[in-house]
């Protein structure tokens, strides 16, 4: 199963929650009387996302994976807090963020990287092809050396600078969601935003194509 | 900021997307965690962080906490040493007091005892044979709460 996700068409806040409002409040209803199958049900519409956030912090498919599922458990035990002040998907990502970033604190200088997850029908996606063959003056930089360098690079940003640009130009959501999970305002996420790009863009300069 | 600055950059990041975690990894992701959820219940609250861990835990990710739990536990220790030091100017109040108290005790005890007592030959005396006077003790210290009673045998 890949987990190739939509294009970047930016994401509104509330578009998880609204794509089955009652259906979401009523799962969480349930889940905060106990009842299992409702928050596996929960588990399964968040997962990919939920997963995919942790990893691009991570850079590291064991550690994505032990702390989505302790993000998940400790959500679970924490439902019963949860007032539905905001979306159950926001206040979810809030318990997964905050537990990545714990994590990466202790993790601090241990850099891992497992690149060897790649999709293997990566290398044929003719978008990619394009965009390493298009957008990268080094036309003979590989896609495996692209996302290490890639990678390290992001490591390179502060927790909240990378969270800034996982969130809004790798998973696509918008700067009033981010701003929601990362319990900050607008202006905050963008200053972030461009920050974290300046950086990047001066650490990646030898793959990036003047425009 | 323009946007059109870090188009390439943007671009560049749709890579991130391609990093998948392996095939049929989300097919079981969600039974694993109903699963750790009903072994954690079953445990119950036994399967809670034991104290001391969670103080530990708190202690790695607040140095600031760690720093005043350790300097309130020195200033215990202080205290403590503090306290140790000082017994004399703890005693010496007793001392004074008890001199203070004996003058009273000697204008409550009655100077004769009723001769119904003499009942066990001996008649015992509770006047103070002397004003309170630190008494020396087997180990060469005084102690200061003992006091002398004098006994009256009959015929004397």
């Amino acid at each position: 199963m890949t987990m190739i996700m939509a294009e970047p068409a930016e994401r509104t806040d509330l578009e998880p929650a609204a794509a089955a409002p009652v259906a979401e409040m009523d799962l969480v209803r349930r889940a905060q009387r106990g009842e299992l199958a409702a928050y596996d049900e929960l588990v399964q519409r968040y997962q990919e996302r939920i997963y995919a956030t942790v990893y691009h912090m991570t850079s590291n498919h064991e550690d994505a994976n032990d702390l989505a599922q302790d993000s998940f458990i400790k959500a679970f035990q924490a439902l019963k807090s949860f007032k539905g002040g905001s979306s159950f998907y926001t206040w979810l990502y809030r318990i997964a963020v905050n537990k990545t970033i714990n994590f990466l604190k202790q993790r601090k200088n241990r850099v891992h990287m497992s690149l060897n997850d790649l999709d293997f029908n990566t290398e044929n996606n003719p978008d990619l092809v394009a965009l390493i063959s298009d957008k990268t003056p080094r036309r003979d930089a590989g896609l495996k050396e692209l996302q290490e360098k890639l990678n390290a690079a992001l490591l390179k940003l502060s927790e909240p600078h990378r969270l800034v640009v996982v969130l809004h130009d790798v998973q696509g959501q918008s700067h009033e969601e981010i701003a929601q999970i990362m319990d900050c305002n607008i202006g905050t996420v963008r200053s972030r935003l461009f920050y974290a790009r300046q950086q990047l863009q001066s650490l990646l300069a030898d793959y990036l194509k003047p425009t | 900021m323009n946007e059109n600055n870090f188009e390439a950059l943007r671009q560049l990041l749709k890579l991130k997307r391609q990093e998948t975690p392996p095939l049929g990894y989300f097919k079981g992701f969600s039974g694993q965690i109903i699963a750790r959820i009903r072994a954690g219940e079953a445990r119950g609250h036994s399967s809670e962080v034991p104290w001391l861990l969670k103080l530990l835990q708190a202690f790695e990710f607040k140095p600031a906490f760690a720093g005043a739990f350790a300097s309130a536990l020195c200033l215990l220790l202080v205290f403590g040493i503090v306290l140790a030091d000082r017994p004399d100017s703890s005693i010496q109040p007793m001392l004074q007091s008890s001199e203070h108290l004996s003058g009273s005790f000697a204008a409550v005890t009655p100077a004769v005892l009723p001769q119904s007592v003499d009942s066990a030959g001996i008649i015992a005396s509770t006047n103070p044979a002397t004003s309170l006077q630190p008494v020396a003790s087997l180990f060469g210290q005084q102690n200061p709460l003992a006091q002398q009673v004098s006994f009256t045998l009959p015929g004397n």
